[in-house]
């Protein structure tokens, strides 16, 4: 961990991009206000070298005048207020993350706000644990929702759980090609389609690459989505369409991210660890995570690039 | 004070009455109610139910799908359509438990689970009659038909079940468990395996002509060409009769046979497991995995060592696919022939849109289709083709999910892309079932499906 000997020096080594673990039930919005927050009160907590001296020219003005140096009040934290406030940090997310879901969310702090455009614009798929419920509907698809049908359960198995998983995502498959951008009849398309998955070429519609099945204990089950572009209240359509499409009905009890790019869970700062020491930390290795993967954030081709 | 206490009171009462209510949180509902609600039980399909989708040219009937189309003079009935954009779940199917289906050219010929005389059904074209003798006027024998009609069969036993149906240009194949096969439809080739009568009129006829056996043997699978019949016996011997201008009869000359008789070549000593021919060139598989062809070799379908644009003897092609593995399935299209082999990999070689981007129009050896154009990639690895089929300009897989991707030519939408644009590639049809066989002809599909709860 890097040794941190005053603030002003700490506040300088503050720009880049941190991954942190957004717990549910918390905007993004309180996400950023708690870091900033906390980055201030940690970066206060340091010594901030000696304060500021005023020069004053003292005496008669038709005499010889003395100069002598006065501690300067404007310098203060008591009459200024502490050195480092919230307003001095710029902050913004790369992709949004809805209140509901947590998981991986990546963080640009200062000149770490270039990077997350770039990284939104690059439109990494994103890994999604969905967690759902079966035999029971509610009219905001999410648990928190007013029930509004209830059905039998019974007669879904694992299998059909996993034939229709893997024919919601096949649907996708020619979406892919449209949302794209390339004419479907050019060998440019057919270049790119031989390749793989294409990353769609605009951030408006959704775009699922995978799609499976990880846990299922009835009623409860995990889907393991692979997606780009995707939005909370989607993925919550996307558990209800899998009940309806089991001739039952569903809804999703949880959304957690488990995965942005090359940023995994194991790169997400926990709520616990929200402090300036981690925060620089996690700084550095998510710095040297895009140092190795040059085309993470400037993709060359329209090839998904995990 | 007073002042400020009198301002209250004169407001409240207004303050009340247009109340707006800024938080948009929502009123907490009562777990309680939630009991109040019934438990729905939706329907299951049984595992025996089956969907049949179809798309393509409507005009000719072969959909079964009937709209009434505007006449002449009149205003045009709201939905009238000349094409099924987008695979269209068939009517007829829900009725009745379909067993097997084929595609003949603007024809398609069903057969369906029952004890009873009408066990096998036909709509589209019948200029020949290939779909049966139908005439709701007396002497008057329908040319067309828009919905499915029965084909009346003279079976021995009614409790005969068919195993098998085919169609070709303008005749149909029956397989039945043991009356043999039954076949009508244009004879004027001599495709019916009974003899070619040249005054014969064939629309409005009601003959249906029966083969017993062949070779004393029993018929297990039946394929129809163009206009050439094949037929295997139960020891994997093929026996051809048709049109044989191109060899496509397998019987080392050029000339129409009337009577199905054995082919000759290389695949005398084979136990043949699967014949595919749409167009005038046949491919023949047997129970190892190897692959035989004859007939139409105009653009390099059957590769010999001397090029020979019909080939009238089947002819091994082991050297040709050499190092592609054991062959699961193959198709023949008018033009150009695919395989698959065990590892799902697919193969295509001819001359047309071959699924391997515009600028791939022919290939005279077998090229693969990347697999990622069928869905396999880092995400699902294990996504593999199953089964193939060939119309006479466009192809279909059906991969291990069950679902269906389609490219080629897309004459009258028969691609179901929602659109009559040519693919280049192969693309997902949106099919909501689990696809389990697709039958292609000239510009239209069939797919057999089955529901996925």
């Amino acid at each position: 961990m890097a040794k941190l000997c005053t603030g002003a020096l700490a506040y300088k080594a503050l720009n880049g991009l941190v991954c942190v673990y957004k717990p549910p039930c918390v905007t993004i919005k309180q996400v950023q206000h708690t870091i900033i927050t906390h980055l201030c009160r940690d970066l206060n907590a340091l010594p901030n070298g000696p304060q500021e001296k005023r020069v004053e020219i003292i005496g008669a003005t038709n005499e010889p005048m003395s100069v002598c140096l006065v501690p300067n009040y404007a310098d203060n934290p008591l009459a200024c207020g502490p050195r480092f406030i919230n307003e001095d940090f710029r902050c913004s997310w790369a992709t949004h993350l809805g209140f509901f879901s947590s998981g991986v969310l990546l963080l640009g702090i200062n000149e770490g706000t270039k990077l997350t455009y770039l990284l939104n614009t690059a439109r990494l798929p994103r890994a999604y644990k969905l967690h759902g419920q079966l035999g029971k509907a509610t009219d905001t698809y999410f648990w928190n929702g007013k029930t509004v049908e209830r059905s039998m359960h019974k007669h879904v198995s694992r299998e059909k759980i996993d034939r229709v998983v893997a024919h919601m995502q096949a649907a996708h498959q020619k979406a892919m090609y449209e949302l794209s951008g390339v004419h479907m009849d050019s060998q440019t398309m057919y270049d790119l389609a031989v390749e793989g998955p294409i990353r769609p070429a605009n951030s408006k519609i959704p775009v699922l690459y995978g799609i499976k099945c990880v846990h299922f204990d009835s009623p409860n089950f995990t889907l393991e989505i692979h997606a780009v572009n995707e939005y909370e209240k989607y993925l919550w359509t996307l558990v209800h369409d899998l009940g309806v499409q089991l001739k039952t009905s569903a809804h999703c009890t949880g959304v957690q991210c488990i995965r942005q790019g090359k940023f995994d869970l194991e790169y997400a700062l926990l709520r616990k660890h929200w402090k300036l020491e981690y925060i620089v930390d996690n700084m550095n290795r998510c710095r040297k995570v895009l140092e190795e993967n040059e085309n993470l954030m400037r993709p060359i081709s329209a090839v998904l690039s995990i | 004070m007073y002042a400020a206490k009198f301002l209250i009171q004169r407001r409240s009462p207004v303050f009340l009455l247009n109340r707006v209510f800024i938080t948009t949180k929502k009123k907490v509902h009562d777990p309680s109610e939630e009991e109040l609600l019934p438990i729905f039980q939706y329907p299951i399909s049984k595992s025996t139910d089956r969907r049949v989708y179809v798309w393509g040219f409507a005009e000719t009937g072969a959909l079964g799908i009937h709209l009434p189309r505007g006449k002449k003079g009149k205003k045009s009935y709201k939905n009238n359509f000349k094409l099924v954009w987008h695979p269209m779940r068939s009517s007829f199917a829900e009725r009745f438990d379909i067993t097997n289906i084929a595609c003949g050219y603007g024809f398609t010929v069903a057969s369906i689970k029952t004890s009873e005389q009408h066990k096998v059904f036909g709509t589209g074209i019948n200029t020949d009659s290939q779909i049966g003798y139908h005439s709701p006027r007396r002497n008057h024998p329908l040319e067309l038909l828009l919905s499915y009609a029965p084909i009346y069969i003279p079976y021995k036993s009614l409790e005969c079940e068919i195993k098998a149906v085919a169609a070709g240009r303008a005749h149909t194949i029956i397989l039945t468990d043991k009356e043999g096969v039954y076949t009508l439809g244009n004879n004027a080739y001599g495709q019916c395996g009974r003899k070619v009568n040249v005054n014969e009129e064939y629309k409005g006829s009601m003959v249906t002509h029966n083969i017993q056996k062949l070779g004393k043997e029993n018929i297990v699978d039946v394929c129809c060409g163009q206009d050439h019949s094949l037929f295997i016996t139960e020891s994997g011997k093929v026996y051809a009769c048709g049109w044989g201008a191109d060899g496509q009869t397998g019987l080392g000359n050029y000339d129409n046979r009337s009577t199905p008789t054995a082919v000759i070549g290389d695949i005398t000593t084979e136990k043949i497991v699967k014949v595919a021919s749409t167009g005038d060139c046949v491919l023949a598989l047997n129970n190892k995995g190897e692959l035989f062809g004859w007939g139409n070799s105009e653009y390099g379908q059957i590769p010999m060592a001397t090029t020979q644009h019909q080939v009238n003897t089947p002819y091994a092609l082991l050297n040709f696919t050499r190092g592609l593995g054991r062959i699961v399935d193959i198709a023949a299209g008018g033009s150009f022939c695919m395989i698959v082999n065990d590892q799902g990999d697919v193969f295509v070689w001819g001359f047309g849109l071959l699924g391997l981007g515009p600028n791939v129009q022919h290939t005279a050896t077998p090229k693969q289709i990347p697999p990622t154009l069928f869905g396999r990639n880092e995400f699902n690895p294990e996504c593999v083709v199953k089964k193939i089929s060939c119309g006479i300009s466009h192809l279909a897989a059906v991969t291990n999910n069950g679902d269906l991707y389609m490219w080629g030519r897309n004459r009258q939408g028969c691609l179901g892309l929602g659109n009559t644009n040519d693919q280049h590639f192969p693309l997902k049809v949106a099919i909501g079932a689990h696809v389990l066989k697709v039958a292609c002809s000239v510009d239209h599909s069939v797919a057999v499906c089955k529901p996925f709860v």
